[in-house]
């Protein structure tokens, strides 16, 4: 073989090794938005917090263990998310005896105006109140409204973060867990 | 051959009755090979149950001794520090939240629920703080968040100044009552 032969070998397994890792960059950068997902994961454990609600109480997440949970995050400047949060108030209604526990994190931090606007909602849920952003932080909250439902070892089993409330859907996923 | 009606009678009745003494016989020795059956099953289930019983006790004291593991590993007692909080009465604070600095940096921020407030009322001592320190002169300043002697809203700071030493180091946040003056009184004390 020829040195000519060599190098123009060795050139053409180089070209095809750049290509490669190209390929791998481009596609790195196309699969990562769909890879890091803005909220736990389903199948994953939801993390604990702790929160103060408008009605002075404070609230552990991990003290529902053995409920079914929905978790709604929500600001006053989203309109989708009123909407999200009047259907959660109909929620046991639509379940039955064996409803959810639904938990509403406003993420402003603004306790007077979470209570204001859940007051003018009607919520009969609890409203509490992430003074330091730190839950929002935690759930890595991008979108609202972000909606979760946990099952009863507080494992999120689904979320909806659309502006289209999560409706019939989410009353699904709840008769589902339900024995 | 021609046997007399009173004898007749009689083998009937002695046939009759050894039919019931056998189908009798056979009943009970069909119920005594059921209940040995059942007997050996609820033996095997009982022994399914304890092996099962016994690997959970396993998995536990495994976890454990992972668990202890951990901590040595992460926070080796030459640098280990501590920080505990427990309610003795506590009739004049309700405890709502606990911030902790350490060296005026926040390490630890809890918020409490009434089920943890009661748990530490029934006696319960809860770990807020678990870190690391070099050995040295170290400050800690807990601010304590809560309702005070007649519903008023109450905040109140505690600081110590401790030497950490080679040794790990356990802080015990102390909310007491100080009855003479009807106000809680938050106290720090160090144990070795």
């Amino acid at each position: 073989m020829s040195r000519n032969d060599h190098y123009a070998r060795a050139r053409h397994r180089a070209l095809i090794e750049t290509i490669v890792m190209l390929a791998a960059i481009v596609a790195g950068i196309i699969a990562y938005p769909l890879v890091s997902r803005a909220s736990p994961a389903p199948g994953s454990e939801a993390p604990d917090f702790a929160l103060k609600g408008t009605d002075g109480r404070n609230l552990r997440l991990s003290e529902y263990r053995g409920d079914v949970v929905v978790v709604s995050f929500w600001a006053s400047w989203c309109g989708p998310c009123r909407e999200t949060l009047a259907e959660l108030n109909d929620l046991p209604s639509r379940v039955g005896n064996t409803g959810p526990v639904v938990l509403g994190v406003n993420v402003e931090g603004d306790a007077a105006r979470a209570a204001s606007i859940a007051a003018s909602l009607g919520l009969d849920y609890p409203t509490l109140v992430d003074d330091r952003q730190s839950v929002g932080r935690l759930y890595d909250v991008e979108r609202l409204p972000l909606t979760l439902l946990l099952d009863r070892d507080g494992v999120v089993r689904a979320a909806w973060s659309s502006k289209e409330p999560p409706g019939e859907s989410l009353v699904r996923r709840i008769e589902e867990m339900n024995p | 051959m021609s046997m007399r009606p009173g004898h007749r009678t009689f083998l009937r009745q002695w046939r009759l009755c050894a039919c019931v003494l056998i189908a009798a016989g056979g009943l009970i020795a069909a119920r005594h090979a059921q209940a040995s059956e059942s007997a050996d099953a609820a033996s095997e289930f009982k022994s399914v149950d304890q092996d099962a019983q016994a690997l959970k006790k396993q998995l536990i004291d495994l976890n454990r001794d992972l668990f202890r593991l951990e901590e040595e590993l992460l926070y080796p007692a030459s640098t280990q520090v501590a920080v505990f909080l427990s309610v003795d009465v506590g009739t004049f604070f309700a405890l709502d939240s606990v911030t902790l600095k350490v060296d005026d940096k926040e390490v630890a921020n809890y918020l409490y629920t009434e089920r943890e407030v009661k748990a530490l009322h029934r006696g319960g001592v809860q770990k807020l703080y678990l870190g690391n320190l070099k050995a040295g002169e170290h400050e800690i300043v807990a601010t304590f968040v809560g309702k005070g002697p007649h519903e008023r809203d109450y905040r109140r700071g505690t600081s110590v100044r401790f030497e950490k030493t080679l040794g790990a180091k356990y802080l015990e946040l102390r909310i007491s009552d100080r009855v003479a003056s009807l106000q809680p009184e938050f106290v720090v004390r160090q144990w070795e």
